[in-house]
């Protein structure tokens, strides 16, 4: 009762298995089901039906206990699907083939017949001391099965023993070994199926790492070549036409001004092997304000006292003090310069001027001494300062004009005295003032000292009296032109 | 369910195969006992409101050329002795083969069957008339 129920659950569960079966590999479409799809087309079977046959490994598909005395079948068991004769006349035909082979040739009385094949099916024999257990198995069972099966058929003697000894054809007490033939309907599929799908991960896997690698470095470079394109536009001078990326190549097209950067140079900072860029410029003026100004400070070639600026109107300033023949040729020049549309030099101070500025205030210093003093008279120390600086600009200014400096201090006294110590009292206080500029870093080249005595007195200033304005030391200035002759000033 | 082996025994064309086609449904084509000497068939029968199958061994008929294998008989509870009435020898085959039977597996019951009922004309064997 129970073991045809049993049979019944196992082969609605095995149908489900298969319908489910059926509905995932609907969708599988490679060329091995193709071929599978054919054969269940072909054979009238399903689909699964076919796919579990070309997986099958091995099934044991029936089994037969068989009382050796008399051949009678004493229980049978089938897998679920397997289509079955009538397992008596099975069970005696193949007792009858045993002896057939057995006496046809001549074996001896110990052997017996435990293997038969015929095609994919294979028929295993077992035998024991009173039944013999018989396996139809398709497919290459494994050598483990034989141990499946002695264990049966001798676990059925030790059981069933005295049952087998006594048979004289009732079977049913035999339907107790239906647990033990059960246990020896086994199977096994291969699950290529599954080892496919994981080759089939690892492939999409390396795949999609292959695209991921790829794709990032497409990514990086065209992030590169696009900060490189920003990077040209933001510079001025440049104007690019045409960028293209090829295959392995990038091209682009555009014009520069000369004074503008090699866009060349700009590859190497954002990452860009510079021999896979073919580029072509086309020389051009740009009027960008910050390359006219370049440009003006190539063409004007302003002396390091002089500073430009241009707007972005184009109007040139200029700042600073510069020698008069530059100013003039400046002025004349700035107006042709590309990007240049006005000069100004109301700021600009011409070097002569500044130069004889300087060099009248220097020869209106006087540092007084008191009387018969050789050393300077106190509180004159910012006078001094004054006079340094001067003196010092004053060198600075003539350097341009590419003159050289001389200053005379000239030292004087008051008519108290000889006029052989006075002379002497004003050597000496000239003597003293040089000494003093040298330590305060004018070169001693730049200057010389002259006592004068009592002749050419300086005449009264601003309340000063006579006697005391000539108790001092003034100063005068001779430029000397370094290339033509003396051009000094009164 | 009894189930019983029972052998049909006989010398060749006595009509053995006749017999057993004519009360069973068979699965497998006479082809077998030229092959291997044997046709097994089932006849499922009521004796005594007890079911019993018996497993009907048709053994090939013996002649010059072929002898019957005594293995096949191994087992059986009972076996059929057939006889053709035309043909003499025939009858002298089977008490052969009775007593080769018997020698190998023991005295089991057989019934010894007179065939060829329809042929009665051309009998060799008479009544009443012992076959020595």
């Amino acid at each position: 009762m129970i073991g045809p129920a049993i049979r019944r659950a196992i082969a609605t569960a095995l149908e489900a298995t298969l319908q489910s079966l059926n509905q995932a590999l609907e969708n599988s479409l490679t060329p091995q089901s193709f071929a599978w799809r054919l054969e269940a087309l072909q054979t009238g079977k399903s689909f699964a039906e076919v796919v579990l046959l070309r997986t099958l490994l091995y099934r044991v598909e029936q089994v037969f206990l068989i009382h050796k005395e008399t051949s009678l079948l004493l229980h049978h068991v089938a897998a679920p699907g397997v289509e079955t004769l009538d397992a008596d006349l099975v069970s005696a035909m193949l007792k009858a083939i045993q002896d057939f082979v057995c006496d046809s040739f001549n074996t001896s009385s110990g052997d017996s017949l435990d293997t038969l094949r015929f095609g994919e099916l294979t028929l295993w024999i077992e035998q024991g001391p009173q039944a013999v257990l018989a396996g139809v198995i398709r497919g290459n069972a494994p050598y483990e099965l034989r141990t499946v099966f002695q264990q049966a058929i001798e676990k059925i003697h030790q059981v069933q023993g005295k049952a087998l000894a006594d048979f004289q054809g009732n079977a049913a007490v035999f339907e107790a070994s239906h647990a033990d033939l059960e246990d020896c309907l086994r199977s096994r599929y291969q699950h290529k199926k599954q080892g496919n799908k994981a080759y089939a991960w690892v492939a999409m896997g390396m795949l999609l790492l292959a695209l991921g690698v790829f794709g990032f470095f497409g990514f990086r470079a065209r992030q590169r070549w696009a900060t490189y394109l920003e990077q040209l536009k933001a510079e001025p001078g440049i104007v690019v036409i045409e960028a293209k990326r090829g295959w392995r190549k990038y091209f682009i097209t555009g014009l520069r001004d000369p004074l503008a950067v090699d866009p060349a140079q700009l590859l190497q900072p954002v990452g860009i092997n510079p021999q896979a860029v073919v580029s072509q410029w086309e020389p051009y003026l740009s009027f960008d304000s910050e390359l006219a100004a370049t440009r003006v400070k190539d063409l004007l070639k302003p002396p390091a006292t002089v500073s430009l600026s241009l707007d972005e109107d184009g109007v040139l300033r200029m700042s600073g003090t510069a020698p008069r023949a530059w100013i003039a040729e400046a002025q004349q020049l700035a107006q042709f310069i590309p990007g240049v549309t006005q000069v100004e030099v109301a700021d600009l101070i011409e070097t002569e001027a500044e130069l004889e500025s300087i060099q009248r205030q220097i020869e209106n210093q006087i540092l007084q001494f008191q009387e018969g003093q050789t050393a300077i008279a106190p509180h004159q120390d910012e006078s001094l300062q004054t006079l340094v600086e001067q003196i010092k600009r004053l060198i600075t200014i003539a350097a341009a004009l590419n003159q050289t400096v001389q200053v005379e201090a000239i030292g004087r006294a008051n008519n108290n005295g000889s006029e052989a110590q006075n002379l002497a009292l004003s050597q000496s206080r000239a003597d003293a003032i040089v000494a003093l500029l040298v330590s305060a870093g004018i070169e001693p080249e730049s200057l010389t000292a002259r006592g004068i005595g009592t002749r050419n007195p300086l005449q009264n200033q601003s309340g000063i009296s006579t006697v005391e304005i000539n108790r001092s030391v003034s100063f005068k200035v001779s430029l000397t032109d370094e290339s033509h002759s003396e051009i000094s000033n009164p | 369910m009894i189930q019983k082996k029972i052998c049909m025994v006989g010398a060749f064309a006595t009509g053995k195969t006749s017999l057993v086609a004519r009360f069973v449904r068979s699965i497998y084509s006479d082809v077998y006992q030229t092959t291997v000497g044997v046709k097994i068939d089932k006849k499922l029968v009521n004796l005594d409101s007890q079911e019993v199958s018996l497993i009907l061994w048709d053994l090939y008929g013996e002649d010059e050329l072929q002898k019957v294998r005594m293995s096949y008989l191994r087992g059986a509870s009972g076996y059929f002795l057939v006889v053709d009435g035309t043909r003499r020898s025939t009858f002298e085959t089977a008490l052969a083969l009775q007593a080769k039977v018997e020698q190998t597996i023991g005295a089991v019951p057989f019934i010894l069957v007179l065939n060829k009922l329809d042929l009665q004309a051309d009998w060799e064997l008479e009544e009443g008339r012992s076959p020595r």
